[in-house]
């Protein structure tokens, strides 16, 4: 904690030492969110950038009251909502019914063989509102309420998506975890 | 369903936990010219109220230590005649100090008068402004009290001139010398040079999330004022002033890059390629060569020219900055009115009054290197505005004429900027003058 603060201090003072190895530090990690949350590696790098950019402005707000690792993931959140918000007109929810059905209902097993490439591969094959809506949900804990109010949705939507997303990813893990023991096993 | 559903969640919150990807190394270095060095205009709020603070705080000691030596001083005073002449009785009142009624007169005349012959010490320094006291009681063509004597019926009281300089030296010359008009007759004209740095924001209202964003991204940029300023004294506390001034102000849009050599690639001739939402209103690109970005959020900027569309690392535009700076210049006519407080050596007033400012200035450029890059400029300014001042003056007096001035001034704008839907802006700004003025 006093090595981040350290750091904290020396970006407020405008250090770019410091600036840099905070960059270094959480660049990876919130790269990973970025790529959850964005539809290319293209809107997730912009994601990263703006996020971080915000983060080095509001470095000045951060008040040491909860983990600086949520507060910094908090805003890469944020940042990749304002972006869908901006571009969520062009995107459309793709019909269920288009998404194949698995030979056969993933189990365990094919859970465990999941590594976390996989999963990552998996979820941003959702489309974007259910992917949206499946991150905040699942991965961050956000209620129903909340998600309805960050993204300007009712909450029976919020459900909604979050029950369609469940169903795409159970039928993508079934099928991608068919066509993996396919290959495995020749 | 619940069940199944509750376990993917699981597996792809443990599975994504600690995943990690680094990130292309380019990243960074986008990153790195767009971080803010620091935040210069916080720092001056705070200065400045600090400086408010500092003078106001010197202000009330000043005033408490003034009040304290004057009630000490009349207490010396009123024991000394009577401790000096036993027998001497003092009048209640003397000299009417009313010059359209110029007449001396004893109001108690039970009270008995001293002996014209009485010798009560004078300081030889009251001499002069004793005689400047009987020549204003005296017209020019009215008649003359020295040497005449008042109709008394119980007695005659002789008013002679050494009475009557010793009586009223003695007894009323710190009343009478404060008033006497030596200020207001001589230099009632003040003229001034005033220049002041000025912190430059505004309360805001009716936000939502567009209207919060574009807050939260713009910041003031320092400021200045200054000008020449009149005034004229109308009695001993009151002056009305005016003048000219000349202020800078505006805005920095944070987050907003900016690049050279668009000129190739616009195929939209004659027309404004982009439109920047900021609370002033929206800003259109006059310069048909810049290229601009929104690092932020694609909310603030409508342009055909989207990051999906025009890639300004591919072509290789010049890069100029990672803000924008939205510049409004005015010239003001106030008016004031000025009461003073303190007139001493060191002098307090109150200034406060409504101006008119006229729009002489409304450029958005960016900077590289000191240089500036005109982007065109602000839609929707009111060409006149009126602002409200209050503001406290120090006037520290290095001559017969010629003062030094520090006055820090609050100043509202009456006329709430309205520049972009849903938002209410009521800018304000606060700037501590100073400068010299000559009495005249």
């Amino acid at each position: 904690m006093t090595e981040i603060k350290n750091i904290i201090n020396g970006c407020l003072k405008g250090d770019r030492r410091d600036q840099e190895l905070l960059y270094r530090r959480y660049a990876a990690r919130l790269y990973a969110v970025c790529l959850q949350y964005s539809g290319n590696d293209e809107e997730a790098r912009d994601v990263l950038q703006e996020g971080f950019i915000k983060i080095y402005e509001n470095l000045v707000h951060y008040k040491y009251e909860g983990s600086f690792d949520g507060w910094v993931r908090r805003i890469m959140v944020n940042t990749a909502l304002e972006k869908y918000r901006s571009k969520h007109n062009l995107y459309r929810v793709d019909d269920i019914d288009q998404i194949p059905e698995p030979n056969a209902e993933p189990d365990n097993e094919d859970y465990a063989g999941l590594e976390a490439r996989d999963l990552m591969e998996i979820i941003r094959e959702l489309p974007p509102r259910y992917r949206i809506v499946f991150n905040l949900f699942a991965i961050e804990g956000y209620s129903h309420k909340e998600i309805s109010d960050m993204m300007s949705i009712s909450e029976g939507t919020s459900k909604s998506n979050l029950s369609r997303a469940r169903v795409i990813l159970q039928r993508r893990v079934g099928s991608y975890t068919g066509l993996k023991k396919k290959l495995i096993n020749g | 369903m619940v069940d199944r559903g509750a376990n993917i969640d699981v597996v792809f919150r443990n599975g994504l936990k600690d995943y990690e990807v680094l990130p292309p190394a380019d990243v960074w270095d986008k990153i790195r010219p767009a971080i803010r060095k620091s935040h210069k205009p916080v720092i001056i709020l705070r200065a400045a109220a600090m400086i408010a603070v500092i003078i106001s705080l010197s202000f009330l000691a000043y005033k408490w230590s003034t009040n304290l030596s004057a009630s000490l001083g009349s207490l010396s005073f009123a024991i000394n005649p009577e401790s000096e002449n036993p027998g001497a009785l003092v009048p209640s009142s003397g000299i009417y100090r009313d010059a359209a009624t110029p007449y001396v007169a004893m109001q108690d005349q039970q009270k008995p008068v001293p002996d014209a012959g009485m010798d009560i010490p004078i300081q030889t320094a009251y001499d002069n402004q004793v005689s400047a006291v009987l020549n204003k009681i005296e017209p020019e063509n009215g008649p003359s009290f020295r040497g005449t004597n008042f109709r008394n019926k119980n007695g005659i009281i002789p008013l002679e001139k050494s009475f009557t300089r010793q009586y009223t030296a003695s007894l009323y010359l710190p009343e009478v010398v404060s008033e006497i008009p030596q200020k207001t007759e001589g230099n009632r004209w003040t003229i001034a040079a005033l220049v002041s740095p000025t912190y430059y924001s505004g309360f805001n209202s009716d936000h939502n999330a567009l209207t919060s964003l574009l807050v939260s991204k713009e910041q003031p940029i320092v400021s200045y004022t200054g000008g020449v300023a009149f005034a004229y004294k109308i009695n001993k506390r009151l002056s009305v002033q005016s003048g000219v001034y000349y202020s800078s102000l505006g805005n920095e849009l944070s987050g907003i890059s900016s690049f050279a050599g668009f000129e190739p690639y616009d195929r939209t001739k004659g027309d404004h390629n982009f439109e920047v939402l900021t609370t002033n209103g929206t800003v259109y690109t006059s310069n048909s060569d810049i290229f601009l970005i929104d690092k932020i959020s694609a909310a603030r900027i409508s342009t055909r020219y989207t990051s999906d569309v025009f890639d300004p690392d591919k072509a290789n535009l010049k890069y100029l900055d990672n803000s924008l700076t939205q510049n409004f210049s005015y010239l003001e006519l106030p008016f004031f009115v000025k009461y003073k407080l303190v007139d001493k050596t060191l002098g307090f007033n109150l200034v406060g009054g409504l101006s008119s400012n006229f729009l002489v200035n409304n450029a958005v450029y960016s900077s590289l290197n000191g240089g500036k890059y005109l982007i065109g400029k602000t839609e929707g300014v009111d060409a006149i505005t009126f602002s409200s001042s209050l503001g406290m003056g120090m006037e520290y007096s290095l001559g017969k004429n010629l003062s030094l001035n520090l006055e820090p001034t609050f100043r509202y704008y009456l006329n709430p900027v309205t520049g972009t839907e849903g938002l209410r802006v009521h800018p304000y700004s606060f700037g501590i003058f100073s400068g010299l003025s000559y009495k005249f």
